[in-house]
Parts: C-alpha cells; structure tokens; sequence
C-alpha cells in the first residue's frame, strides 16, 4: 500500500514532452520549412545587396554582413511569433479534449509543474529551430560587420520574445477548454501585440498634429519586429569619438517596411548624444508580460477554487515584483522620451516683424 | 473493522442550484467490490470524482480507511479511472506507465519494476512496445485500470469500467477485479451493465437523484427487497392457455399472470411470495391434472436488473 508519495524528481511532462516531441513528421516539416525560408531570405538579402552595388551604391562587405544578419534575425522572429503561440495553445486545452486532465489532476502532479513542462518542452523545440539555423546564420560571418554585443542582445530577444509568445499560447489554453478557441485567441493577441502598433505607427504622420511626426516609442514598446530591427540598426555607423554618429535609419532598406518607424532616438545629454534603442522596454516587457501570463495560467488550469490564494503565488509575487522594481529603477535605461523639435517649444521667444508702416503719402 | 469508504450527509450542488448528491451516506467495506447502480445523472459519477480528490463537497464528510478526505490523501489512497478515460496516442504502452509512474514519484528501478508488473498484470505485457492508439478498447481499458495502479492504493474507483466492452473484454475485466480483490484491493465500480455487477459485487448500492436508495451486500439486498418470485411457464397447446390463465388467476398465490405479447404460449407468472419447491410443484401438478399440457416451468427471483428499474421507477413517481 502506497504510504506516502513522493514529488517527481525530473518533471514527467517535460520527460513525455522529450519522448514524443519528435515523433511523426509535423515536426521535421516545420524544421524544413523554418530552415528553407532562412537560407531563401540570406540569398535574396545577398542578391539585393549585389543589385545594389551595380546600381552604384557604395556597398562594403560589412554592409552585407549587417544587411543579412538584420534580414535572419527578423525572419527567425517572425518564425518565432508564429510557432510558439501554437507549439502551446494546445497545451492545456488538448490534455482536457484527449479526456487526460482527469487523470493527471489525480496524480500528485501540480498544474504548476503541468504548465512548466510543457513549455520548457515547446520552447526546447524553439531553441532545436534556433541551434539549426546558426550554419545559416555564419554566412554573416564571411562578410563581418556585426559586434558580438549585437549578437548577445539578438540572442537575448528572440530567447525572450520565445518565452513571451509561448507564454501567450498557454495562457490561452489554460482559459479556454478547447483548442481551436485558444490558438484563435492567441494569434488575435499576437496580431494585437505586433500588427496594431505598426499599423498605427504607419498612419501616425499623416494624423498627428502637426503633419509628419514620429509614432510615440511607446507604442511599439512590446512588438518584437521594432525590438528586432532597433538592434541590428542602431548602431554606429561610423567611428569617429570626437563626433559619435549613429543611424537609426537603414541605409539599404532590407526591412523596408519596418526601417520608417521609430526604433530608437538619440538624445543630447551633457556627456554628448545618447542612444535610446526601444528593444530595452521590449525586453522587459516581455519578462513581466511572461511571469503575469505564467502565474495566470497556473490559476487558470485549476479544476476548482481557481482563485483562492496559494503558496506558489508567492513565487510570482517576487518574481513580478522584482520585475516591476527593476523597471522603476532604471526607468531612464528604457523610457524614451523624443527630444522636442526646437522650432515647436523655441527657448526665447521668436521676434515678430515690425510692421512696416506704410510710406506717407506725399 | 476500519471501513475503506465511508460518506456521511454528503452533499454537492453544482452552480448553487442543480443537487448532484443529497445527504449521501455510503459505507464501503475493506477488500470488497462495490457496485454503484443509477441511472444517469443520478450522482455516480459526482460521488467517485469527490472520492477521488478532484471535487469538493458541497457539505459533508468522507473518510478513506478512517482518515479524512483531502487533496493529499485521495492522490495516495486512490487509483481512479474516469468513465471517459483519455490515451496519449503518442505514447507507446510502456512509456504510457512509466509516465503516470514518474508522477506518483516512482524513478529508477522500483520505475522499471512497477512498469513491468502492471503489464503482467493486465496481461499487456506483449504489447509493450505497441503505440497506445494501436491497441482494441478492452486493452485500452486494462492499460488504463493499471495506470490507477501505478502507486500501488488500497482503494480503486472505477467509473463505468466495462462500457463499450466485447462479451470477451468483459469476461477478462472481470477476472481481473477478482484478482485485484484478491490482493486485498478495495474496488468500488460504477455500471449500467447490471447484469455483470451482478456477477463480480459483494455488495451494491443504488443511487437515484443523488439519494442512496439501498446499500449492503448483494445478497441482502436481494433478499429486502424480494416481494415475490416469479416463473415462466410455456403451453404446447395454444387452446390450452385460456384454461392456464383461469387456473393460474385464481390460485391464491398468483398475483398476477400475462402471456407474452410475442409469443402466446409463454406465461409470466408473479407470485405474492417466494415459493419453495414444494410449492412450485403443487402448482404444476394443479395445471396437469386440469389437462393443461405444460412443456416447460422455470421459477426464478427476481434480477438486478429488475430490482434496479423498479426502485429508480418509485423513486421517480416518488419525486414527481
């Protein structure tokens, strides 16, 4: 007779999710595909950059390297914002469809370490996507051009923006009892989440008052695509310490669409210009959007009593909590406030024209 | 005796309003199998998914083998077995267990050892590098009796185990309660197959409209509630069954005697008692000597079935 039980040592749904998450070819399809799409992308980013220099662009070889390294980070974003919501809208909702739910809540298994499970087991599946794509990826090193900090902070962001994503589609799951429901939720949430903002951000100049402003950085504060192409374009164009020069604009235009929106400003401090790129808000946006989600979730997938407080909350209480104090802290490090155009707020007031009076008459 | 099961006024409403389970007072004794008759709705399913820790009682108390029913105590006390059960195609049978395994804590090689035992068990043992989904439904059954069995619980609640059963999954269930009896296992099992509880319960219990209508070991009930015996009897002369009808009727121990619709020379009788042998033959011999020619006479008591749609039946008009 079982006398006490007792708690899993490794996880038994990340052990399932590692035994069956390659079985059946959905997931070499979705590998092919992701991997064929990449390698088409860095040939037609090449073939653009070699169009360019014929037309008589003064195209360098560290251009390229930028030029293929922003097209595959933004490629493998959009891949990624796809996929996750649907590697997890099915994570609760199907357990409840294939009539299992039952019998996992009657084991000593904590929806806690259900929903840990089954995304650590989607975004392993990410992190296969991500790790196959890197011999795509070295083509960038042939041409050269980008920092190892670019790389550390693409790294980062598309590690975060997996874990976001993913988040979103288990959140989903665990609110609606059926699968199609949840994915549909999900994706309206990402379409929220990416297309409104850019949307907005596209008509903003002609509706702001006066004509031809830029979109408040605020608006696309959470949408990975801005995030993306702020890191791989804000960056130095030139070296030269006596006078610091970026560009937040991209020379060649490889993510056309995107490179008109504001990704970043630079702001006149009294140590000299400052760059204030929108993926810091991004980033920390998507941490305190992941915890919350998470400890949603967690409430969501009870059977019962889903809202009476439980220890594990205390986790997510510190966690988000430690989010928040951070992001108060160094609100300087990530809130962009765009410098005010002088000829709108002039210092001194300007001069009127004294009126000329008319000649007398003689 | 510690008794496994035992429910005191319990009491569930769903959303306030609909009352699944109305002062529900079950005892179930250790080592037994306990059959839970009702129709649906009538609160079965309800009762074991409160036993099982996956729903709390509106009011009431449940105690398993004398301690008191929380969360905790279910997981470790009970193997449960929903009626709609769920299979991860996926999974091959192994792996299947060895998953339910990990979460009842079990690793290395007690993991192994489980894994193995349980398919001898529920004789899956051929098929254990089978995918889940390739298996018939009377193997997807026994594989998930032996995923309830993984942590090794004194009591099993088992909902509906044998719907949708072939005779011969049926037969197999079967013997494989009776073993897991055997190892001192406490079973309570719902059913609408009356006739198969009838065969492998030491006592029943039958529910309607969440009342406990009657509860004890087969036998006794079948005894409490005997109002009368009944017996079949069959005519070779069809001009004979008119005299049979009037003879019968009159007898003062018949209450009532019909021929059967679809065949005419088959009598149902129903008497007011339990008639011994001696009886029986009186009345045969009664038939005889009026020139009745009589090809066949069988008494018998009353089933489970009939028992079954007699009382929810009363309760019934009871309610309305």
């Amino acid at each position: 007779m079982a006398t006490h039980i007792r708690r899993p040592l490794l996880n038994p749904i990340l052990v399932r999710e590692a035994r069956t998450r390659m079985r059946g070819f959905r997931p070499y399809l979705i590998l092919t595909v992701f991997l064929l799409l990449l390698i088409l992308s860095a040939f037609g980013i090449y073939q653009y950059m070699v169009f360019q220099a014929r037309t008589g662009m003064v195209v360098l070889s560290s251009h390229i390297g930028q030029a293929l390294f922003k097209g595959l980070a933004f490629t493998e974003m959009l891949f990624i914002v796809l996929v996750a919501p649907i590697l997890t809208s099915g994570a609760i909702s199907s357990e409840r469809e294939r009539l299992t739910y039952d019998m996992l809540l009657a084991t000593p298994l904590k929806p806690g370490q259900l929903l840990a499970g089954k995304l650590i087991g989607a975004l392993s599946y990410l992190l296969l996507l991500i790790v196959a794509s890197i011999p795509v990826f070295s083509t960038v090193l042939i041409f050269g051009g980008i920092e190892l900090r670019t790389l550390i902070w693409v790294v980062l962001l598309l590690g975060s923006a997996a874990l976001f994503f993913g988040t979103i589609g288990l959140f989903c799951s665990s609110l609606f009892g059926r699968t199609t429901p949840a994915t549909i939720a999900s994706y309206t949430l990402v379409l929220i989440l990416c297309g409104v903002p850019l949307l907005v951000a596209s008509i903003w100049p002609q509706f702001s008052n006066p004509m031809g402003q830029s979109p408040p950085p605020w608006l696309l504060y959470l949408n990975p695509f801005s995030a993306i192409v702020a890191v791989t374009t804000v960056t130095p164009a030139a070296f030269q310490p006596d006078v610091p020069f970026f560009s937040v604009n991209d020379p060649f235009m490889v993510v056309p669409f995107l490179s008109q929106f504001s990704v970043g400003i630079i702001r006149y401090a009294q140590e000299g210009p400052v760059l204030m790129p929108v993926y810091r808000a991004t980033l920390l946006g998507f941490w305190l959007g992941t915890f919350i989600l998470l400890w949603l979730s967690s409430h969501l997938a009870l059977p019962a009593r889903r809202w009476r407080p439980r220890w594990s909350d205390l986790g997510f209480v510190a966690a988000v909590g430690a989010i928040a104090l951070l992001i108060w802290m160094r609100i300087d490090w990530w809130w962009i406030v765009p410098p005010v155009d002088p000829w709108l707020m002039p210092v001194e007031p300007v001069p009127m024209p004294v009126p000329i009076d008319p000649a007398p008459v003689p | 005796m510690t008794l496994a099961i035992e429910t005191i006024d319990l009491t569930h409403r769903y959303n306030k309003k609909l009352v699944a389970l109305d002062r529900l007072n079950l005892r179930v004794e250790q080592g037994c199998i306990y059959g839970f008759i009702g129709p649906n709705g009538a609160g079965k399913t309800t009762t074991l998914r409160i036993l099982a820790g996956l729903l709390s009682p509106t009011k009431g108390e449940v105690r398993l083998l004398g301690e008191r029913l929380t969360t905790r105590a279910a997981q470790r006390l009970v193997g449960y077995m929903p009626d709609f059960f769920g299979v991860y195609d996926d999974l091959r049978v192994w792996e299947y267990l060895d998953f339910f395994a990990r979460c009842y804590g079990l690793r290395g090689a007690r993991l192994r050892q489980v894994v193995d035992e349980l398919l001898d068990l529920v004789d899956l043992a051929g098929k254990r590098d089978a995918f889940v989904q390739t298996l018939s439904r009377g193997m997807q059954q026994r594989l998930c009796l032996a995923h309830a069995l993984v942590h090794d619980p004194p009591v099993l609640l088992l909902d509906e185990p044998a719907s949708g059963l072939d005779p011969r999954a049926r037969v197999e269930l079967r013997e494989l309660l009776r073993t897991l009896r055997d190892m001192g296992k406490t079973i309570m099992l719902s059913s609408h197959i009356l006739s198969e509880l009838a065969e492998v319960c030491d006592a029943i219990g039958i529910i309607d409209h969440g009342r406990m209508i009657i509860s004890g070991p087969l036998a006794e009930v079948q005894q409490q509630l005997a109002t009368g015996a009944r017996a079949r009897l069959r005519i070779a002369r069809e001009s004979d069954v008119v005299l049979a009808l009037a003879l019968l009727q009159r007898h003062p121990l018949v209450s009532a005697a019909s021929a059967a619709a679809a065949d005419p020379r088959a009598l149902m009788i129903d008497f007011s008692e339990p008639l011994n042998e001696e009886q029986c033959a009186a009345i045969l011999a009664e038939l005889v000597n009026a020139g009745v020619a009589v090809s066949e006479f069988s008494a018998r008591s009353e089933n489970l079935e009939e028992l079954f749609l007699r009382l929810t039946a009363t309760t019934g008009q009871t309610n309305s």
